[in-house]
């Protein structure tokens, strides 16, 4: 038990006073500031320096439950996209200390789930995964228009969750020199009410379907490409409704040959899956309100190496948020 | 939106939720017949894939039938142990039976496909369910109020709920409560539901509104709430749904009413207890939320009565509805665009729409009674409330540091609902490497304490392999005195030792000596073999001065040796004449190549003492040529004081001892190279033992980048024990550089990159301080750069400036107003935060806990030309003020405007866009100077700044001196640029740009630096022609000064006054390149006029097109006070 503890330990409670249900909560490129939305309608930003919680902005202009936020590079300023049951994607913005709307899509048919910025280096990006079975990438052109293009039909009754891959190219161990980047081509995974898990990437200013992954049985809930640790490896999780949680891997360069490690099946629906800064650790939310760390071995295997019990997590906050101040 | 069109008239059973892939069953309905007035029954199964576009649904097997049917249920029964992989089909048949079919069977194809039957009902079965509990369990209603418990186990013997209702009526409904699994619930046409309890084997309660009016058509508990049940009734008198609660049995709780003709079927969602659907004969579909009563959803599709409606178990947003114009739809709750849809639905009736008709008529029959409504529209409104499915309850996501952020949706204890629920968000550190972190302390406190020699010697005892515990030793030697003996004593040479050794074996060999003589072949190679039988011939000789060697030679030469007693001058015409001959006319080269040329040797080397140094010199070299013994080669490198030769041809094996001469021999500037290049040769060789021991003459020589790069190749450093055991090393081993030299040591590529591995390693564990102390300060690589601006933000290191965090007034953001005047109204890649706040925050994080430790001792080491050093400022200056409306263009997501952007960090993303800047570049005045002349540093001094120019001057050097002095200007100086890629030693030409090894004795070459403190160095004057930018800014200071009224602002100015000072070292120094002093020229001569914005856009070009840290120091500086100038209004 100690030993999970240490593992992982609270440091920060942040009471949103959110009215009803939290769907996301994410922490800006520095980890100083905390988004969070939820079925309130309402987006919500806290500055959470050193343990503290002040409200920054309380962001109303969605008409329904808003389930993700995320969060853009600050070079581009600090720009926060938000998606919502209401249909619609509102780009937020912090100009002169204050928050506003940037830009609104209102381009799907049905609830927009997932929310997504591209890797920076290449621009502001966004893909936007729909309920309507579409999903749509927004470009910023860089004189105030977004340039959207969209897929339809991507996932049938609807598409769960979109994660860009990153942009530093598998197996560039060490930084190119700068103009002699390699060309990197747009790519995303998309999971959906199919059971799929769809790879798709950019060819002639064209979105195309690249791979299909076949392995879940019910809805994939939500797909995380992991950042690249410069290893010659493309890593994707995928998790599901069916309770199972795959680790998808690619040593193609090409990226066409994939192959799935089922990482472990729960007796629950797995909603949400996060990769580490460094990729190197998957945290897994499932339906029974519980969050599990996973790291792969040596070996290549996945062992959970915590439970974040929530609840025993906040009692041992306080303890150590005092030890810490002693 | 409609996803999938069978062409049936039929009833219809999903496949339970545990099946997958998903399939529907349709069993011919008994109710509706059509044209051909046909009977013929079949039961067939599709499969809903989701991944086909088309409307179609695949047909995966089919029986035909005898019967058809009033009620079809798919029962999860035999999935769980595989008995029936894919469930149980339960049918209700016109004549009262009930067929249970194995589904998996139907889709094999197989003709077996009955399981058991039974004709145990009176009249049609119309009412069938499966306990939800206990899946073997299925309750059935008939006629005469009879209902039947099956049990599939043994389905032979129906049990009965209780006694029969009476009168005597049919049963239309019957239903398992979802919560308790012994009630089961009936209802008849009449309007009336019971409630069953079959542990008490009885009736326990009725249910009726008493209006008579109701006529059960559908009969549903609430799948959460055990004592609620709807009832909706077919009588278009009263085409209602109603909702009873147990609880307050005597009148419904709600009343659904939106319907206008009665009510066919109703279903409510097992995944969200808040979707009702219920259909009815006025062709519409609607979704309700029976606890509000309110419709949230209506299917816009129907044309036609439907006359059974089903979720899918398994896929909550899909729904199934039977219609009689013989078509069962399949739709998506979620809405969504239909036209994909619809054209391919046109398509596949058209062409196929015969082939498909079960009853083979193929005749379109017209629709039954109703007109068709205008087709639907496209696109669909989903559902005004969002299902229970889609709204995430949990969630956990990494952020920066290591931290976890997770969702805590904490719902409020059943026993009081009335307190709110909490929502709360926790933040977490993780940490997964708790070794590493525990090593990266321990590591962390020696740093700071200084104790190396106590932390390598712990390394060295707790080292795991012989080769660590070497390493270890190795580097602990670098922290103590002596560190060449020390060296020596490691690779196994102790002078004591050694002395006695030779004493000993001096003692031996001159009693062989004299023993046998005769045997003796060659004096020189005797010699050199009688020691080499104790231990390896170079062991010996490193540490004997080459006297004893001379000595013995010439003891034990055996050539015909001159008679001791008295000296015969030979003349003869033999060699010895000849030698003779030579002597007497004193030609000692002549005497000394006879020696040489009869083997002489000794007679050689004393005739050539005698004919001076340069004979002797010769002498040496022929000797060396001639004389091939093993160790000829050593003596001649210590003769010769070039070691060079040995290290480079030495057999590799022996490398202990060629590092072990150079250990002896070497002069100090070269010992590093020295050690450098052996270490390179043991690098190259193949034998992977002797490539591990060149990271000890890495070691030896200092340099940290080699090491690096050797460890990088031959370890793997990609686990975090990995990098740290390589960092331990660098650290310690750069520590031990910098004891020596007393100089920073420049960061290499490929260490800057490993220390970079190593910080976001512990960044991700969450010591963010200890990481930004061991990020390189002077590396211009992109990834560095970042994960400090990371870190420091991350720990709120940047300063904050008034305004910038969103309150009061934003200084920067007045010029970039005015120039965004004539731009459309917004630049979306405009950045927020004034591009100060970020510079600031730059230049404070290059105060890392390294720099302050360790007093750079080199700050007034002129830099190289800069233009040379950074050639992108060259390229890039000349095109300031020239700069095409094309390049302004360029968006600002192309990969060209990221390298740019990197390229030089202080053109950040907080900065003004280049789009932005492009465009001011247009409303730069008159006044600026284009480019060319820039090139030229030498600006003609504006105005006559002469007088104001030598107070402000006197000022400001009595200010210097004040105490207000800045600590440690070094910091903010800018560090030589190392070129990228590790450095190729070339042991030709070791002097002066070598580090200094830790191992090397300080040589005259380094002490002068480390003796002069920065503060004596005497500052050279300001050139004259610069004189008017201290003149202006300090003047503009002054002014600020005197205009500002509150003290934080005079505090900001007085110490911008303090910092310029930065500048003016720069332009004494003059290592500024010219593009930037143009630059300043220009800003000054903006300040002349009063032009303070145009002063603020010449700055941003400066910053945008110069070096980092060659303007770093001051830039900010400047633009504070013109900000401040441009508030005051001075």
């Amino acid at each position: 038990m100690s030993k999970l503890l240490k593992t992982v330990s609270v440091i920060n409670t942040v009471d949103t006073s959110h009215e009803d249900m939290i769907h996301d909560a994410q922490m800006d490129y520095y980890g100083t500031r905390l988004a969070t939305c939820s079925s309130d309608r309402s987006v919500k930003i806290f500055d959470v320096k050193n343990g503290g919680q002040i409200l920054v902005a309380d962001l109303r202009g969605h008409e329904g439950p808003v389930w993700q936020v995320a969060w853009a590079h600050p070079m581009y300023g600090n720009i926060l996209a938000s998606c919502s049951y209401d249909r619609k994607v509102i780009i937020w913005k912090e100009e002169n200390g204050t928050w506003d709307k940037m830009y609104e899509y209102t381009g799907h048919d049905s609830s927009v789930n997932s929310v997504c910025w591209g890797p920076y280096d290449f621009g502001l990006f966004l893909a936007c995964g729909s309920s309507d079975g579409a999903i749509s990438v927004l470009t910023c052109s860089g004189d105030g228009h977004w340039d959207i293009k969209k897929i339809n039909n991507a996932h049938t009754i609807g598409c769960n969750a979109v994660s860009w891959a990153p942009a530093v190219v598998p197996g560039s161990l060490i930084e190119q020199p700068t103009g002699q980047k390699p060309n990197y081509i747009k790519r995303f995974v998309s999971g959906g009410c199919d059971n799929l898990v769809k790879l798709w990437k950019e060819e002639d200013g064209q979105w195309k379907e690249d791979q299909k992954l076949e392995a879940h049985s019910d809805w994939v809930r939500d797909v995380g490409w992991a950042p690249s640790i410069g290893l010659p490896t493309s890593t994707i999780a995928s998790c599901s409704r069916d309770g199972r949680v795959f680790i998808w891997t690619c040593d193609d360069p090409a990226g066409n040959t994939w192959t799935a490690k089922l990482l472990h099946k729960f007796n629950d629906a797995v909603w949400h899956v996060s990769w580490s800064i460094t990729g190197k650790i998957l945290a897994v939310s499932g339906g029974d309100n519980k969050v599990t760390l996973w790291k792969e071995s040596v070996d290549g295997q996945w062992a959970c190496i915590s439970d974040v019990n929530k609840g025993q997590g906040a009692v041992t906050s306080i303890t150590d948020s005092q030890q810490n101040e002693q | 939106m409609k996803l999938k069109e069978i062409n049936r008239t039929a009833l219809q059973a999903w496949s339970p939720a545990q099946q997958h892939p998903i399939y529907l069953a349709a069993g011919t309905s008994a109710q509706q017949l059509d044209a051909t007035f046909s009977t013929s029954a079949s039961l067939e199964i599709f499969e809903l894939d989701l991944a086909d576009p088309t409307l179609a649904m695949k047909s995966c097997g089919s029986v035909s039938s005898p019967h058809r049917y009033h009620k079809l249920v798919w029962g999860p029964h035999g999935i769980e142990d595989q008995s029936l992989p894919s469930g149980v089909l339960i049918a209700g048949g016109e004549n009262g039976d009930i067929i249970l079919y194995d589904a998996s069977k139907i889709i094999a194809g197989d003709s077996e496909v009955i399981i058991a039957q039974s004709e145990k009902h009176t009249g049609p079965v119309r009412a069938l369910d499966v306990n939800s509990f206990q899946t073997n369990l299925v309750a059935s209603g008939g006629n005469e109020s009879e209902i039947y418990i099956w049990d599939l186990n043994s389905f032979s013997s129906p049990m009965t709920p209780g006694p029969k209702t009476q009168p005597l009526e049919d049963i239309s409904c019957v239903a398992w409560n979802r919560q308790v699994q012994h009630i089961l619930a009936s209802a008849s046409p009449s309007g009336k539901a019971s409630v069953w309890d079959l542990r008490k084997n009885d009736l326990i309660i009725k249910v009726s509104d008493h209006s008579n009016r109701m006529h059960c058509s559908g009969l549903a508990w609430n799948p959460e709430v055990a004592t609620q049940l709807v009832l909706a009734s077919e009588d278009d008198r009263m085409p209602v749904i109603q909702m009873w609660d147990l609880r307050f049995a005597t009148s419904p709780l709600k009343v659904l009413e939106s319907h206008t003709r009665g009510v066919l079927a109703i279903a409510w969602s097992e995944a969200d207890p808040e979707l009702l659907l219920s259909c009815g004969k006025d062709n519409r579909i609607l979704c309700w939320n029976p606890n509000t009563a309110e419709v949230l959803y209506e299917l816009p599709t129907s044309t036609q009565w439907c006359f059974d409606i089903q979720w899918c178990p398994r896929n909550p947003a899909v729904l199934s509805a039977a219609a009689f114009d013989g078509h069962i739809s399949i739709y998506s709750i979620m809405g969504g665009s239909n036209d994909h849809a619809t054209t391919l639905q046109a398509e596949q009736l058209s062409s196929s729409f015969g082939n498909i008709d079960p009853f083979g008529t193929g005749k379109m029959l017209p629709p039954l009674q109703l007109p068709q409504t205008a087709p639907s529209q496209s696109t669909v409104t989903p559902l005004k409330k969002p299902p229970k499915w889609i709204r995430r309850p949990v969630g956990a996501s990494f952020a920066f540091g290591g931290k976890l952020v997770t969702l805590d949706n904490i719902k409020p204890a059943a026993q009081q609902p009335q307190q709110t629920a909490a929502h709360v968000v926790h933040i977490s550190q993780v940490v997964t490497e708790t070794d590493f972190l525990d090593r990266s302390n321990r590591l962390q406190a020696t740093l700071t304490a200084g104790n190396f020699l106590e932390y390598c010697q712990n390394k060295t005892e707790a080292a795991q392999s012989e080769f660590e515990k070497t390493v270890w030793s190795f580097l602990k030697v670098n922290f103590e005195e002596d560190a060449r003996g020390k060296y020596l004593e490691l690779l196994g040479y102790k002078k004591e030792e050694l002395a006695l050794k030779i004493t000993s074996a001096l003692e031996q060999n001159c009693k062989s000596d004299e023993a046998d003589v005769v045997e003796k072949k060659s004096p020189v190679e005797e010699e050199a073999e009688a020691p080499a039988t104790e231990t390896s011939d170079l062991d010996e000789v490193p540490f004997e001065d080459e006297e004893p060697v001379v000595e013995e030679t010439s003891n034990t030469e055996v050539t015909p040796a001159p008679s001791s007693d008295a000296i015969k001058l030979k003349v003869s015409q033999d060699i010895d004449g000849l030698i003779t001959q030579a002597l007497l006319i004193g030609d000692y080269e002549a005497a000394v190549n006879l020696c040489l040329h009869d083997n002489r040797m000794a007679d050689s080397i004393i005739l050539a003492i005698a004919g001076g140094p340069e004979l002797l010199a010769k002498t040496q070299k022929k000797y060396f040529t001639k004389t091939q013994s093993k160790i000829s080669k050593l003596i001649s490198a210590v003769v010769m004081k070039d070691c060079l030769d040995i290290l480079e041809t030495c057999d590799l094996q022996n490398w202990k001892e060629a590092l072990a001469a150079v250990m002896t021999y070497a002069k100090p500037e070269e010992f590093s190279s020295l050690c450098g290049l052996l270490g390179s040769r043991l690098e190259a060789a193949e034998d992977a033992a002797l490539q591990a021991q060149a990271c000890l003459c890495y070691i030896c020589a200092g340099t940290v980048e080699q090491l690096v790069a050797y460890w990088a190749k031959a370890q793997d450093s990609s686990s975090p024990l990995a990098l740290q055991e390589l960092v331990e090393k660098v650290v310690v081993l750069q520590r031990a550089v910098l004891r020596a030299q007393g100089g920073v040591s420049d960061m290499g590529a490929l260490l800057a990159e490993k220390m970079n591995q190593y910080a976001s390693l512990l960044a991700s564990q969450g010591s963010l301080q200890t990481a930004i102390s061991y990020l390189p300060t002077n590396t211009q690589q992109v990834s560095v750069q970042q994960l400090r601006d990371r870190l420091s933000r991350a720990l709120g290191q940047q300063q904050q400036q008034p305004g910038a965090a969103g309150t009061g007034t934003l200084p920067a953001a007045v010029p970039v107003q005015t120039y965004t005047q004539p731009q459309p109204p917004q630049v979306p890649a405009q950045p927020a935060a004034p591009p100060q706040y970020y510079q600031q925050g730059r230049s404070a994080t290059t105060v890392t806990s390294w720099s302050n430790q360790t007093p750079t001792a080199l700050p007034s080491v002129s830099r190289p030309l800069v233009p040379a050093a950074d050639p992108q400022v060259e390229s890039t200056a000349p095109a300031f003020g020239l700069q095409s409306p094309v390049s302004a263009s360029v968006p600002a997501s192309t990969p060209f405007m990221y390298s740019q952007q990197y390229q030089r960090p202080q053109n950040g993303w907080n900065d003004p866009p280049t789009l932005n800047r492009a465009h001011k570049k247009k409303k730069i005045p008159e006044n600026f100077t284009p480019p060319a002349p820039i090139t030229a540093p030498i600006m003609a001094p504006l105005g006559d700044p002469q007088g104001p120019a030598g107070q402000t001057m006197q000022t400001l050097q009595s200010q210097q001196q004040g105490p207000d002095q800045p600590v440690g200007p070094a910091t903010f100086s800018p560090i030589q640029q190392q070129p990228l890629g590790p450095p190729g030693r070339n042991p030709n030409m070791p002097q002066g740009n070598m580090e200094g090894a830790p191992g090397a004795p300080i040589g005259d070459l380094i002490k002068p630096l480390q003796s002069i403190p920065t503060e004596k160095i005497t500052k050279k004057p300001i050139p004259e022609e610069h004189m008017v930018l201290k003149t202006t800014f300090e003047g503009l200071i002054q002014k600020c000064l005197a205009a500002a009224s509150d003290p934080q602002t005079k505090r900001k100015l007085d110490d911008a006054h303090k910092r310029l000072e930065y500048l003016y070292d720069k332009l004494r120094e003059q290592t500024l390149s010219p593009a930037i002093v143009g630059g300043l020229h220009n800003m000054a001569r903006s300040i002349e006029c009063r032009c303070y914005t145009d002063g603020l856009n010449i700055h941003t070009h400066i910053v945008s097109s110069s070096n980092f840290s060659e303007t770093s120091a001051f830039m900010p500086v400047l633009k504070v006070v013109l900000t401040q100038a441009n508030k005051l209004g001075v």
